[in-house]
Protein backbone atom coordinates (compact mmCIF):
# COMPACT_ATOMS: atom_id res chain seq x y z
CA UNK A 1 0.00 0.00 0.00
CA UNK A 2 1.56 3.28 -1.10
CA UNK A 3 0.99 6.11 1.31
CA UNK A 4 2.05 9.73 0.89
CA UNK A 5 4.66 10.94 3.34
CA UNK A 6 3.76 14.62 3.52
CA UNK A 7 1.34 17.28 2.33
CA UNK A 8 3.56 17.90 -0.69
CA UNK A 9 2.22 14.66 -2.17
CA UNK A 10 -1.42 15.66 -1.63
CA UNK A 11 -3.33 17.63 -4.23
CA UNK A 12 -6.00 20.22 -3.49
CA UNK A 13 -8.86 17.84 -4.28
CA UNK A 14 -7.54 15.19 -1.88
CA UNK A 15 -6.99 17.85 0.76
CA UNK A 16 -10.63 18.90 0.50
CA UNK A 17 -11.72 15.29 0.71
CA UNK A 18 -9.57 14.73 3.82
CA UNK A 19 -10.74 17.88 5.57
CA UNK A 20 -14.35 16.99 4.89
CA UNK A 21 -13.80 13.75 6.81
CA UNK A 22 -13.10 15.79 9.94
CA UNK A 23 -16.86 16.00 10.38
CA UNK A 24 -16.75 12.34 11.49
CA UNK A 25 -16.78 12.61 15.28
CA UNK A 26 -15.21 9.22 16.05
CA UNK A 27 -11.41 9.43 15.84
CA UNK A 28 -10.72 5.89 14.65
CA UNK A 29 -13.57 5.91 12.10
CA UNK A 30 -12.22 9.19 10.74
CA UNK A 31 -8.60 8.02 10.58
CA UNK A 32 -9.61 4.86 8.70
CA UNK A 33 -11.57 6.90 6.17
CA UNK A 34 -8.60 9.25 5.70
CA UNK A 35 -6.28 6.28 5.30
CA UNK A 36 -8.57 4.88 2.62
CA UNK A 37 -8.54 8.19 0.72
CA UNK A 38 -4.75 8.42 0.86
CA UNK A 39 -4.23 4.78 -0.07
CA UNK A 40 -6.80 5.17 -2.83
CA UNK A 41 -8.81 2.16 -1.64
CA UNK A 42 -12.33 1.75 -0.37
CA UNK A 43 -12.59 1.90 3.43
CA UNK A 44 -14.40 -1.43 3.21
CA UNK A 45 -11.18 -2.96 1.91
CA UNK A 46 -9.57 -2.13 5.25
CA UNK A 47 -12.31 -3.47 7.48
CA UNK A 48 -11.05 -7.01 7.86
CA UNK A 49 -7.55 -5.92 8.85
CA UNK A 50 -6.41 -6.11 12.44
CA UNK A 51 -6.46 -2.87 14.41
CA UNK A 52 -2.72 -3.28 15.07
CA UNK A 53 -1.89 -3.33 11.36
CA UNK A 54 -4.12 -0.40 10.56
CA UNK A 55 -2.91 1.72 13.44
CA UNK A 56 0.63 1.25 12.14
CA UNK A 57 -0.51 2.61 8.77
CA UNK A 58 -2.37 5.47 10.45
CA UNK A 59 0.87 6.46 12.17
CA UNK A 60 2.45 6.86 8.74
CA UNK A 61 -0.09 9.52 7.77
CA UNK A 62 0.05 11.53 10.99
CA UNK A 63 0.99 14.59 8.96
CA UNK A 64 -2.70 15.06 8.02
CA UNK A 65 -3.34 16.34 11.53
CA UNK A 66 -1.05 19.27 10.90
CA UNK A 67 -1.51 22.20 8.56
CA UNK A 68 0.01 22.17 5.06
CA UNK A 69 2.92 24.49 4.37
CA UNK A 70 2.29 28.17 5.00
CA UNK A 71 4.62 29.05 2.13
CA UNK A 72 2.85 29.39 -1.20
CA UNK A 73 3.90 29.71 -4.79
CA UNK A 74 3.73 33.16 -6.31
CA UNK A 75 3.16 31.65 -9.70
CA UNK A 76 1.09 28.62 -10.63
CA UNK A 77 1.43 28.02 -14.36
CA UNK A 78 0.05 31.16 -16.03
CA UNK A 79 -1.48 32.46 -12.83
CA UNK A 80 0.26 34.92 -10.56
CA UNK A 81 -0.47 35.77 -6.96
CA UNK A 82 -2.16 39.17 -6.79
CA UNK A 83 -0.80 41.04 -3.76
CA UNK A 84 -3.28 41.61 -0.96
CA UNK A 85 -2.85 45.37 -1.05
CA UNK A 86 -4.15 45.33 -4.60
CA UNK A 87 -7.45 43.62 -3.72
CA UNK A 88 -10.62 45.26 -4.92
CA UNK A 89 -13.85 45.56 -2.95
CA UNK A 90 -15.50 42.86 -5.07
CA UNK A 91 -12.63 40.43 -4.57
CA UNK A 92 -12.58 41.05 -0.84
CA UNK A 93 -16.33 40.51 -0.51
CA UNK A 94 -16.08 37.16 -2.31
CA UNK A 95 -13.11 36.13 -0.17
CA UNK A 96 -15.08 37.01 2.95
CA UNK A 97 -17.89 34.82 1.67
CA UNK A 98 -15.66 31.78 1.12
CA UNK A 99 -13.83 32.24 4.41
CA UNK A 100 -17.10 32.52 6.31
CA UNK A 101 -18.37 29.29 4.69
CA UNK A 102 -15.48 26.85 4.98
CA UNK A 103 -12.17 27.86 3.51
CA UNK A 104 -10.87 24.30 3.38
CA UNK A 105 -13.68 23.28 1.08
CA UNK A 106 -13.33 26.45 -0.99
CA UNK A 107 -9.57 26.57 -1.32
CA UNK A 108 -9.86 26.32 -5.13
CA UNK A 109 -12.36 29.20 -5.20
CA UNK A 110 -10.08 31.27 -2.99
CA UNK A 111 -7.06 30.45 -5.17
CA UNK A 112 -8.96 31.51 -8.28
CA UNK A 113 -9.41 34.98 -6.77
CA UNK A 114 -5.78 35.32 -5.77
CA UNK A 115 -4.06 33.69 -8.74
CA UNK A 116 -4.58 35.71 -11.89
CA UNK A 117 -3.13 36.20 -15.30
CA UNK A 118 -1.10 39.35 -15.65
CA UNK A 119 0.65 41.44 -18.21
CA UNK A 120 2.87 44.50 -18.35
CA UNK A 121 1.40 47.55 -19.99
CA UNK A 122 3.24 49.98 -22.25
CA UNK A 123 4.39 51.94 -19.19
CA UNK A 124 5.97 48.87 -17.63
CA UNK A 125 3.26 48.54 -14.98
CA UNK A 126 1.96 45.09 -14.04
CA UNK A 127 -1.72 44.76 -14.81
CA UNK A 128 -3.80 41.88 -13.43
CA UNK A 129 -6.68 40.44 -15.42
CA UNK A 130 -9.99 41.95 -14.33
CA UNK A 131 -12.24 40.10 -11.94
CA UNK A 132 -14.80 39.39 -14.63
CA UNK A 133 -15.21 35.72 -13.86
CA UNK A 134 -16.83 33.70 -11.10
CA UNK A 135 -14.58 31.59 -8.83
CA UNK A 136 -17.09 28.82 -9.48
CA UNK A 137 -15.87 28.74 -13.09
CA UNK A 138 -12.22 28.45 -12.15
CA UNK A 139 -11.79 26.58 -8.90
CA UNK A 140 -11.21 23.25 -10.66
CA UNK A 141 -8.09 24.66 -12.32
CA UNK A 142 -6.35 24.50 -8.96
CA UNK A 143 -7.49 21.08 -7.78
CA UNK A 144 -4.62 19.12 -9.27
CA UNK A 145 -1.89 21.24 -7.69
CA UNK A 146 -0.15 20.20 -4.51
CA UNK A 147 -1.93 21.69 -1.51
CA UNK A 148 1.48 22.99 -0.39
CA UNK A 149 1.63 25.17 -3.52
CA UNK A 150 -1.35 27.31 -2.56
CA UNK A 151 -2.47 26.64 1.04
CA UNK A 152 -0.30 29.45 2.40
CA UNK A 153 -2.68 32.03 0.93
CA UNK A 154 -5.16 31.05 3.66
CA UNK A 155 -3.15 32.15 6.73
CA UNK A 156 -1.85 35.09 4.69
CA UNK A 157 -5.39 36.33 4.02
CA UNK A 158 -6.53 35.63 7.58
CA UNK A 159 -3.72 37.81 8.93
CA UNK A 160 -4.56 40.52 6.40
CA UNK A 161 -8.26 40.32 7.27
CA UNK A 162 -7.56 40.60 11.01
CA UNK A 163 -5.51 43.70 10.42
CA UNK A 164 -8.14 45.08 8.05
CA UNK A 165 -10.99 44.54 10.51
CA UNK A 166 -8.94 46.03 13.31
CA UNK A 167 -8.34 49.14 11.23
CA UNK A 168 -11.73 49.55 9.61
CA UNK A 169 -14.09 47.44 11.75
CA UNK A 170 -15.81 50.53 13.14
CA UNK A 171 -17.03 51.39 9.64
CA UNK A 172 -19.23 48.32 9.60
CA UNK A 173 -21.40 49.25 12.59
CA UNK A 174 -22.29 52.14 14.85
CA UNK A 175 -20.27 52.11 18.08
CA UNK A 176 -23.41 53.21 19.94
CA UNK A 177 -25.08 49.96 18.95
CA UNK A 178 -22.39 47.69 20.42
CA UNK A 179 -23.93 47.40 23.86
CA UNK A 180 -27.37 46.68 22.50
CA UNK A 181 -26.42 43.45 20.78
CA UNK A 182 -27.50 41.09 23.54
CA UNK A 183 -30.56 43.05 24.58
CA UNK A 184 -33.82 41.18 24.63
CA UNK A 185 -36.84 42.99 23.18
CA UNK A 186 -39.52 44.04 25.64
CA UNK A 187 -41.87 45.75 23.20
CA UNK A 188 -42.94 44.94 19.68
CA UNK A 189 -41.14 48.06 18.44
CA UNK A 190 -37.87 46.89 20.03
CA UNK A 191 -38.39 43.49 18.48
CA UNK A 192 -38.78 45.13 15.07
CA UNK A 193 -35.64 47.20 15.65
CA UNK A 194 -33.62 44.09 16.51
CA UNK A 195 -34.95 42.33 13.43
CA UNK A 196 -33.96 45.33 11.33
CA UNK A 197 -30.44 45.27 12.77
CA UNK A 198 -30.14 41.58 11.95
CA UNK A 199 -31.21 42.30 8.37
CA UNK A 200 -28.69 45.12 8.17
CA UNK A 201 -25.94 42.74 9.30
CA UNK A 202 -27.05 40.12 6.78
CA UNK A 203 -26.96 42.63 3.93
CA UNK A 204 -23.91 44.51 5.26
CA UNK A 205 -21.76 44.36 2.14
CA UNK A 206 -24.66 45.03 -0.23
CA UNK A 207 -25.64 48.07 1.83
CA UNK A 208 -22.09 49.38 1.78
CA UNK A 209 -21.74 48.97 -1.99
CA UNK A 210 -25.21 50.41 -2.55
CA UNK A 211 -24.28 53.47 -0.54
CA UNK A 212 -20.96 53.83 -2.39
CA UNK A 213 -22.99 53.76 -5.64
CA UNK A 214 -25.06 56.63 -4.32
CA UNK A 215 -27.98 54.24 -4.78
CA UNK A 216 -27.28 54.12 -8.51
CA UNK A 217 -27.15 50.44 -9.42
CA UNK A 218 -25.53 51.15 -12.80
CA UNK A 219 -22.37 51.99 -10.84
CA UNK A 220 -22.41 48.73 -8.90
CA UNK A 221 -19.66 47.02 -10.92
CA UNK A 222 -17.56 50.15 -10.92
CA UNK A 223 -17.65 50.23 -7.12
CA UNK A 224 -16.77 46.53 -6.86
CA UNK A 225 -13.62 47.25 -8.88
CA UNK A 226 -12.45 50.03 -6.58
CA UNK A 227 -9.25 49.34 -4.63
CA UNK A 228 -10.22 48.05 -1.19
CA UNK A 229 -7.70 49.92 0.93
CA UNK A 230 -8.11 53.26 -0.83
CA UNK A 231 -11.91 53.05 -0.54
CA UNK A 232 -11.84 52.21 3.14
CA UNK A 233 -9.34 54.97 3.81
CA UNK A 234 -11.76 57.41 2.20
CA UNK A 235 -14.67 56.00 4.20
CA UNK A 236 -12.66 56.33 7.40
CA UNK A 237 -11.81 59.92 6.54
CA UNK A 238 -15.49 60.64 5.80
CA UNK A 239 -16.55 59.20 9.10
CA UNK A 240 -13.90 60.96 11.13
CA UNK A 241 -14.59 64.34 9.56
CA UNK A 242 -18.33 63.64 9.42
CA UNK A 243 -18.48 64.77 5.79
CA UNK B 1 -23.29 -12.57 47.36
CA UNK B 2 -22.85 -10.16 50.18
CA UNK B 3 -25.37 -9.60 52.93
CA UNK B 4 -26.24 -5.94 53.33
CA UNK B 5 -28.63 -4.94 56.12
CA UNK B 6 -30.32 -8.33 55.87
CA UNK B 7 -30.56 -8.41 52.07
CA UNK B 8 -28.60 -10.79 49.86
CA UNK B 9 -26.98 -8.58 47.24
CA UNK B 10 -25.14 -9.95 44.19
CA UNK B 11 -21.66 -8.45 43.89
CA UNK B 12 -19.54 -11.03 42.08
CA UNK B 13 -19.18 -11.01 38.31
CA UNK B 14 -20.68 -14.49 38.11
CA UNK B 15 -23.73 -13.30 40.07
CA UNK B 16 -24.51 -10.01 38.36
CA UNK B 17 -26.04 -10.04 34.90
CA UNK B 18 -24.62 -7.88 32.10
CA UNK B 19 -27.75 -5.75 32.36
CA UNK B 20 -27.21 -5.19 36.11
CA UNK B 21 -23.57 -4.40 35.44
CA UNK B 22 -24.63 -1.83 32.82
CA UNK B 23 -26.99 -0.16 35.27
CA UNK B 24 -24.31 -0.02 37.96
CA UNK B 25 -21.76 1.52 35.61
CA UNK B 26 -24.37 4.03 34.43
CA UNK B 27 -25.08 5.07 38.02
CA UNK B 28 -21.36 5.45 38.70
CA UNK B 29 -20.93 7.54 35.57
CA UNK B 30 -23.66 9.99 36.61
CA UNK B 31 -21.84 13.24 37.33
CA UNK B 32 -24.93 14.68 39.00
CA UNK B 33 -24.58 12.21 41.90
CA UNK B 34 -22.04 12.38 44.70
CA UNK B 35 -20.14 9.26 45.80
CA UNK B 36 -22.55 8.32 48.60
CA UNK B 37 -25.60 8.81 46.40
CA UNK B 38 -24.05 6.58 43.77
CA UNK B 39 -23.60 3.74 46.27
CA UNK B 40 -27.09 4.22 47.69
CA UNK B 41 -28.61 4.06 44.21
CA UNK B 42 -26.63 0.94 43.36
CA UNK B 43 -27.75 -0.76 46.59
CA UNK B 44 -31.34 0.26 46.00
CA UNK B 45 -31.15 -1.09 42.44
CA UNK B 46 -29.85 -4.40 43.82
CA UNK B 47 -32.62 -4.65 46.40
CA UNK B 48 -31.67 -2.63 49.49
CA UNK B 49 -34.32 0.10 50.07
CA UNK B 50 -32.84 3.56 50.67
CA UNK B 51 -34.89 3.97 53.83
CA UNK B 52 -32.88 1.18 55.48
CA UNK B 53 -29.79 3.42 55.51
CA UNK B 54 -31.32 6.10 57.72
CA UNK B 55 -29.76 4.84 60.95
CA UNK B 56 -26.51 3.51 59.51
CA UNK B 57 -23.34 5.24 60.72
CA UNK B 58 -20.92 6.46 58.07
CA UNK B 59 -18.16 4.09 59.27
CA UNK B 60 -20.50 1.10 58.93
CA UNK B 61 -21.54 2.37 55.48
CA UNK B 62 -17.89 2.50 54.42
CA UNK B 63 -17.37 -1.11 55.57
CA UNK B 64 -20.43 -2.24 53.63
CA UNK B 65 -19.21 -0.53 50.47
CA UNK B 66 -15.82 -2.17 50.97
CA UNK B 67 -17.35 -5.64 51.27
CA UNK B 68 -19.58 -5.00 48.23
CA UNK B 69 -16.54 -4.01 46.18
CA UNK B 70 -14.60 -7.11 47.24
CA UNK B 71 -14.80 -8.92 43.92
CA UNK B 72 -12.83 -12.15 43.70
CA UNK B 73 -11.52 -14.08 40.72
CA UNK B 74 -10.32 -12.91 37.36
CA UNK B 75 -12.55 -14.19 34.57
CA UNK B 76 -10.95 -15.17 31.27
CA UNK B 77 -12.02 -14.22 27.78
CA UNK B 78 -14.65 -16.65 26.55
CA UNK B 79 -14.22 -17.24 22.83
CA UNK B 80 -17.74 -18.43 22.08
CA UNK B 81 -21.22 -18.65 23.59
CA UNK B 82 -24.14 -20.98 23.12
CA UNK B 83 -27.50 -19.23 23.28
CA UNK B 84 -30.81 -20.82 22.28
CA UNK B 85 -29.05 -23.47 20.21
CA UNK B 86 -26.90 -21.00 18.26
CA UNK B 87 -23.15 -20.58 18.56
CA UNK B 88 -21.74 -17.07 18.77
CA UNK B 89 -18.00 -16.74 18.29
CA UNK B 90 -15.79 -13.77 19.12
CA UNK B 91 -12.45 -15.26 18.10
CA UNK B 92 -10.78 -18.56 17.21
CA UNK B 93 -7.28 -18.78 18.68
CA UNK B 94 -6.31 -15.31 19.81
CA UNK B 95 -8.55 -12.33 20.39
CA UNK B 96 -8.10 -9.72 17.67
CA UNK B 97 -9.99 -6.55 16.96
CA UNK B 98 -10.82 -6.00 13.32
CA UNK B 99 -11.15 -2.52 11.87
CA UNK B 100 -14.85 -3.12 11.24
CA UNK B 101 -15.49 -4.14 14.85
CA UNK B 102 -13.40 -1.28 16.20
CA UNK B 103 -15.35 1.23 14.12
CA UNK B 104 -18.64 -0.13 15.45
CA UNK B 105 -17.35 -0.25 19.03
CA UNK B 106 -16.09 3.32 18.84
CA UNK B 107 -19.51 4.50 17.70
CA UNK B 108 -21.22 2.57 20.50
CA UNK B 109 -18.85 3.94 23.13
CA UNK B 110 -19.26 7.49 21.87
CA UNK B 111 -23.03 7.21 22.10
CA UNK B 112 -22.65 6.59 25.88
CA UNK B 113 -26.02 4.92 26.18
CA UNK B 114 -26.94 2.64 29.03
CA UNK B 115 -26.80 -0.66 27.12
CA UNK B 116 -23.40 -0.10 25.59
CA UNK B 117 -21.70 -3.13 27.21
CA UNK B 118 -24.13 -5.68 25.76
CA UNK B 119 -24.10 -3.91 22.40
CA UNK B 120 -20.34 -3.95 22.34
CA UNK B 121 -20.33 -7.71 22.99
CA UNK B 122 -23.01 -8.12 20.35
CA UNK B 123 -20.58 -6.68 17.80
CA UNK B 124 -17.81 -9.07 18.85
CA UNK B 125 -19.82 -12.28 19.14
CA UNK B 126 -20.94 -13.40 15.69
CA UNK B 127 -23.42 -16.14 15.04
CA UNK B 128 -21.57 -18.78 13.09
CA UNK B 129 -24.42 -19.53 10.67
CA UNK B 130 -24.89 -15.94 9.50
CA UNK B 131 -23.21 -13.81 6.85
CA UNK B 132 -21.03 -10.76 7.52
CA UNK B 133 -23.79 -8.40 6.41
CA UNK B 134 -26.22 -10.01 8.81
CA UNK B 135 -23.75 -9.79 11.71
CA UNK B 136 -23.69 -6.03 11.58
CA UNK B 137 -27.32 -5.27 10.77
CA UNK B 138 -28.85 -2.99 13.40
CA UNK B 139 -31.74 -5.35 14.06
CA UNK B 140 -29.43 -8.30 14.63
CA UNK B 141 -27.11 -6.33 16.92
CA UNK B 142 -30.14 -5.24 18.96
CA UNK B 143 -31.40 -8.82 19.23
CA UNK B 144 -27.97 -10.09 20.29
CA UNK B 145 -27.64 -7.29 22.84
CA UNK B 146 -30.93 -8.35 24.37
CA UNK B 147 -29.75 -11.95 24.68
CA UNK B 148 -26.32 -10.96 26.02
CA UNK B 149 -27.88 -8.69 28.65
CA UNK B 150 -29.20 -11.79 30.41
CA UNK B 151 -25.75 -13.41 30.62
CA UNK B 152 -23.43 -12.99 33.57
CA UNK B 153 -21.10 -10.00 33.78
CA UNK B 154 -18.09 -12.35 33.97
CA UNK B 155 -18.45 -12.73 30.19
CA UNK B 156 -18.36 -8.98 29.60
CA UNK B 157 -15.68 -7.66 31.94
CA UNK B 158 -12.63 -9.39 30.38
CA UNK B 159 -13.70 -8.01 27.01
CA UNK B 160 -14.07 -4.51 28.42
CA UNK B 161 -10.54 -4.73 29.82
CA UNK B 162 -9.09 -6.14 26.59
CA UNK B 163 -10.87 -3.62 24.36
CA UNK B 164 -9.91 -0.75 26.65
CA UNK B 165 -6.26 -1.74 26.40
CA UNK B 166 -6.32 -2.14 22.63
CA UNK B 167 -8.15 1.10 22.04
CA UNK B 168 -5.91 3.15 24.28
CA UNK B 169 -2.89 1.65 22.54
CA UNK B 170 -4.06 1.94 18.96
CA UNK B 171 -6.60 4.71 18.66
CA UNK B 172 -4.91 8.06 18.29
CA UNK B 173 -6.00 10.78 20.63
CA UNK B 174 -8.16 13.33 18.89
CA UNK B 175 -5.71 15.93 17.69
CA UNK B 176 -7.53 18.70 15.89
CA UNK B 177 -5.62 20.47 13.20
CA UNK B 178 -4.10 23.79 13.98
CA UNK B 179 -6.86 26.34 14.01
CA UNK B 180 -6.10 29.36 11.99
CA UNK B 181 -8.96 31.56 13.10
Amino acid sequence: MHLPKSWSEIDVLQFKEIRELYTIPEVFNREVEILAVLADVSSEDLEDLDIEDVSALIKEIKFVNSEPSKQYKHQVDDYHFKPLDKLTIGEYIDLEFYFSKDYNQHIGHIASIFYRQKSTNQWGVTVYEPYDFSPRQRFELFEDYSINDIYGIVPEFIAFRENFMETYGNLFHDESEEDEEDEKPTTSQESKDIQLKKSELKWGWERLVYSLCNEDLTKFKEVLNLPLIMTFNMLAMKKELNV
Amino acid sequence: MVNILGFDVPNQLNELTVQQFETITTIHADIELDVIDKHLQVFEFLGVPTIKWDDVEIEEFKEIVKSFNDVTGKPELVSSLEIDGYTYTAFEDKFKLSVKDTKSIEKIMNSKHKGYVSELLAVLFKRTDLTKVEHYSDAHIKLKSKLIRELKAEIAVPYLVEIGQKLSKHIPKDAPTEILE
